[in-house]
């Protein structure tokens, strides 16, 4: 087993950081994600969110590795996050469910406020395999590095996520449709009412093509408009 | 949003997310937030949540990912995390 740990400090509070955390998929630093459902949902009598999403993600294999024992390199993962809007805290784990003799991996992320009103990020990682013939402990230290490498650009994309909230905050109606479906802050909520339901569910794929987030991913992803 | 493991649910996931990320952005901040539009969101969430969530369903089950996914979910991760080693732990606590 190898395991690794990081902390991070953001400049912004906790409840935006927290948002662009969960709203981080997609992002241009994420095209390896490629789909993220929720599962389950609920809200305990304390008022915690407790959340599961199911994430298929695209992995690539290292060239040494023996195609054979892995049908794809696609990976579906569990994430089960909580958040707790009193205490100012977000736990996550993330596990991805196949593959796993080959190499289990287990992330665990939380997010406190700070006496500053900034937010800590702290990050644990353990990467088992049970692979055997003589790789086990070269798949973990490829996972490790993997992980590290991956780290960096999962933040960069928090952080381009954080821009885009700030920026629909500070022009929320200027825009029409934020960057995000539902934000900017406290609009009418005209797009959640029954009545709009059906029209918004046919218009919602015309209507988020224009909005300033596709915008965005368009202009990072040109081949996927 | 990021799309659905099937595409006939992805409509009703956008729908879904719109209304989620309205609350949850108030949910954030509960001092700050009007409890009474909080209300009418917690409505048309549940609707959205209702439709999303019966079609995610069916896909997971086609998908037949339902088994791995439930015995995954039993482990019941953040009431009982893993001991950590203790000499990483303290590693961490250093940043």
């Amino acid at each position: 087993m190898k395991f690794f740990s990081q902390s991070f400090l953001y400049d912004d509070n906790w409840p935006i950081v927290s948002l662009a955390y969960f709203l981080r998929y997609p992002n241009p630093y994420a095209s390896h994600v490629l789909s993220c459902d929720v599962i389950s949902r609920e809200q305990t009598p304390t008022g915690t969110l407790l959340t599961t999403r199911l994430i298929l993600k695209r992995g690539n294999l290292p060239r040494w590795f023996p195609k054979q024992f892995v049908s794809r390199a696609e990976s579906w993962l569990v994430e089960e996050s909580e958040v707790d809007p009193y205490g100012k805290i977000v736990k996550c784990r993330t596990r991805n469910l196949d593959n796993v003799k080959v190499m289990r991996v287990e992330e665990l992320v939380e997010f406190r406020q700070t006496e500053e009103s900034k937010t800590l990020q702290h990050t644990e990682v353990r990467i088992t395999s049970g692979f055997g013939w003589g790789l086990t402990k070269r798949i973990e230290t490829y996972g490790i590095t993997k992980f590290k490498q991956n780290i960096q650009r999962s933040r960069e994309g928090v952080h381009l996520i954080l821009g885009l909230i700030r920026q629909s905050r500070l022009q929320p109606m200027a825009i029409g449709h934020g960057p995000f479906p539902g934000l900017p802050h406290h609009t009418p909520t005209s797009d959640c009412s029954k009545e709009a339901h059906k029209e918004s569910q046919a218009a919602s794929l015309s209507a988020s093509t224009t909005g300033a987030w596709s915008r965005v991913r368009n202009w990072f992803y040109p081949q996927r408009s | 949003m990021a799309s659905s493991l099937s595409p006939e649910c992805t409509p009703l996931k956008t729908q879904y997310d719109a209304c989620f990320n309205s609350w949850f952005e108030g949910y954030l901040e509960p001092a700050v937030a009007a409890s009474s539009t909080k209300n009418r969101q917690e409505y048309s969430k549940r609707k959205a949540e209702e439709e999303y969530k019966a079609c995610v369903q069916k896909a997971v089950k086609d998908s037949g990912l339902e088994s791995t996914l439930q015995q995954a979910r039993d482990e019941h991760p953040l009431k009982s995390p893993p001991p950590p080693d203790p000499s990483s732990l303290e590693q961490g606590k250093k940043h």
